[in-house]
């Protein structure tokens, strides 16, 4: 199967000019500039096929946005090549665009001071959408959306749950085959996130619609997600099923004890990793393959006054928290490319 | 083509309904054009009516070229005046970007994004100010002329806009290129007169490198019976190539465009 979005060896170098402080730096930059190269996203290649959706993970500067910014044409990659649905982003823009979809959560594409329907009509005019299709979509998404009570709001007295609601419409007014989703549920409510979720993943099945997600939420990946890309410092380091990494790391159990005496040292059986040492707590991981919850916890009261204990289930977060900061673990899940 | 024409009818329609929301804002726009243009041609008037001409050229003369120009700054400002803030208003904020995810041609997204309804009143004294000339003058007003007028209006319009498009297209590289814009678009202001009023230099400089002369100077000669007044019929030339050059340099600046932080 011809995957829908093909990237090969994809790299992003962004060249700034550095400036030295000051009214003297500022003019030195202006007339014998100092660049700086900044490498956003590095060699990166991965494949994706038609219905999957998949999280695009990271930390913050990671290298998400840029990545995003290319597949849908925004930003000219320095290396690689990027294909979507055979098409080239950049040289082939306009038929590029009309199968794309994207959603910015930090920003609107919508027109600001027109009221919703004015903008869905106007971006259904840019997308030529057949009118009859179009009325037919905007009855269904106003119903699945709660559009109805803001189909008359301009944009710019919408709450931010109003604003994504409108946002998605937006995107998906055409019907497009990929959607890009950056930071769709940032800053919204349960409620809504909840929603916006269940408004995905219908549409993905019902249409087969390939999703790229990035989020922080690992609730999105959780229950959207079947697959995850992590990049790290603009390198994939993993790229798999979500499922993997949660088996790899679901042998981990956390215990946290607390103490009513200000805490000493302790040493740990093997399989054991010390997390985080407060004045009157101690976290601990383990290994559950290798040691049991009880041996760790009476080797640890042999050692100290224990006035509770907690044993934790892994989440997602825990374990991504655990891939960031430990940047090696990720060949113990067996990243693929 | 014709997709874009209805596209681009559908925008104006969105903002004139934009307009009639800020329904106060519409009218002060539109009188503080027509107040601006008269500040200036007060000013004009207070200094050519000490004497009856200047180096021949006489007032009316002198409307004649300020009405023509006057004429195809309109077309700039109703068609291009996003231009003036594509880095302020789209760039910096981040707004560029949606253009580019759009099935539209970027630069057609941007401009009619926000026609520029202000430009009525350059319209209105433009048009007022050939008229009054022409018939001061007594000018022939016939097919002829008002063709001729319309031919070099839109050149001259277009010559405009090819230089804003080049300045603009500094925002991908620079941010904000309100500063850049203002500096090239004000030479314009040396074209409200006859260039040979100026050192040589000033002429060779507003006919070849921003050659607004075209919007004003030439096509008034040319009406006038002037020797030099053939040159208007390059006009449609030079915008032709401007324009051509400037959406080069908008095209460089796309792939130069770095778009701004998440």
């Amino acid at each position: 199967m011809v995957p829908i979005i093909d990237v090969r060896n994809l790299g992003k170098t962004y060249r700034t000019i550095e400036k030295e402080n000051g009214v003297k730096g500022a003019v030195k930059a202006l007339f014998r500039p100092q660049y700086r190269e900044k490498v956003a996203v590095h060699d990166l290649s991965f494949q994706i096929d038609a219905g999957e959706i998949v999280g695009y993970i990271g930390v913050n500067g990671a290298g998400k946005s840029t990545t995003i910014k290319m597949l849908t044409g925004i930003l000219y990659p320095t290396t690689g090549s990027i294909a979507v649905l055979g098409h080239d982003p950049q040289r082939e823009r306009v038929a590029n665009a009309r199968n794309i979809g994207v959603v910015f959560g930090q920003r609107s594409q919508l027109w600001w001071d027109l009221a919703l329907i004015e903008s869905l009509n106007l971006v259904a005019n840019i997308y030529e959408v057949e009118p009859s299709r179009y009325k037919q979509l905007l009855s269904h998404f106003a119903e699945v959306l709660e559009l109805d009570e803001i189909l008359k709001t301009p944009i710019r007295s919408m709450s931010l749950g109003q604003k994504m609601r409108a946002e998605l419409a937006a995107t998906f007014i055409h019907e497009p085959k990929v959607v890009y989703l950056d930071e769709p549920t940032i800053g919204l409510d349960v409620m809504v996130k909840q929603r916006i979720r269940e408004f995905i993943k219908d549409y993905n099945q019902t249409h087969n619609t390939t999703v790229m997600l990035t989020t922080h939420d690992l609730g999105d990946i959780e229950q959207l997600c079947s697959r995850v890309i992590i990049i790290d410092n603009g390198s994939k380091v993993y790229d798999g099923p979500l499922n993997a990494i949660k088996q790899q790391f679901g042998k981990f159990r956390t215990i946290t004890f607390e103490t009513n005496q200000p805490m000493t040292s302790v040493n740990l059986p093997p399989a054991c990793e010390q997390l985080n040492l407060s004045e009157f707590s101690l976290e601990v991981r383990f290994d559950r393959s290798q040691i049991s919850a009880s041996q760790v916890a009476n080797a640890v009261m042999q050692q100290l006054d224990v006035a509770d204990f907690t044993l934790n289930e892994p989440d997602l977060e825990s374990i991504i928290k655990h891939l960031y900061q430990n940047p090696t673990a990720y060949n113990e899940v067996g990243a693929r490319g | 083509m014709l997709r874009y024409l209805k596209l681009y009818w559908y925008f104006v329609i969105q903002r004139f309904k934009i307009l009639m929301e800020y329904r106060l804002n519409f009218f002060i726009g539109s009188i503080s054009t027509v107040l601006f243009q008269g500040a200036s041609l007060v000013a004009l008037w207070a200094v050519l009516r000490q004497v009856p001409s200047i180096q021949g050229w006489t007032f009316e003369q002198i409307l004649l070229i300020y009405g023509l120009l006057t004429l195809s700054k309109g077309i700039n400002h109703l068609f291009a005046d996003n231009l003036w803030v594509v880095g302020r208003d789209y760039i910096r904020p981040g707004q560029f970007d949606r253009f580019l995810v759009r099935p539209i041609n970027p630069l057609f997204h941007l401009l009619a994004d926000r026609i520029c309804h202000d430009a009525i009143g350059d319209f209105i004294v433009g048009l007022s100010l050939v008229s009054y000339a022409m018939v001061q003058l007594q000018l022939p007003i016939n097919l002829a002329s008002i063709g001729f007028i319309i031919l070099m209006v839109i050149s001259g319009g277009i010559i405009f806009i090819a230089l804003n498009l080049i300045t603009a297209a500094t925002s991908f590289w620079i941010m904000d290129s309100i500063a850049v814009t203002n500096v090239v678009f004000h030479t314009n202001e040396f074209a409200q007169y006859p260039l040979t009023f100026y050192h040589r230099s000033i002429g060779v400089l507003l006919t070849w490198l921003v050659p607004y002369g075209f919007a004003s100077y030439y096509p008034a000669s040319y009406l006038l019976g002037h020797e030099i007044g053939w040159m208007a019929w390059l006009a449609p030339l030079v915008a032709l190539v401007c324009i051509m050059i400037a959406y080069k340099v908008w095209l460089l600046g796309l792939r130069n465009y770095g778009s701004t932080g998440s």
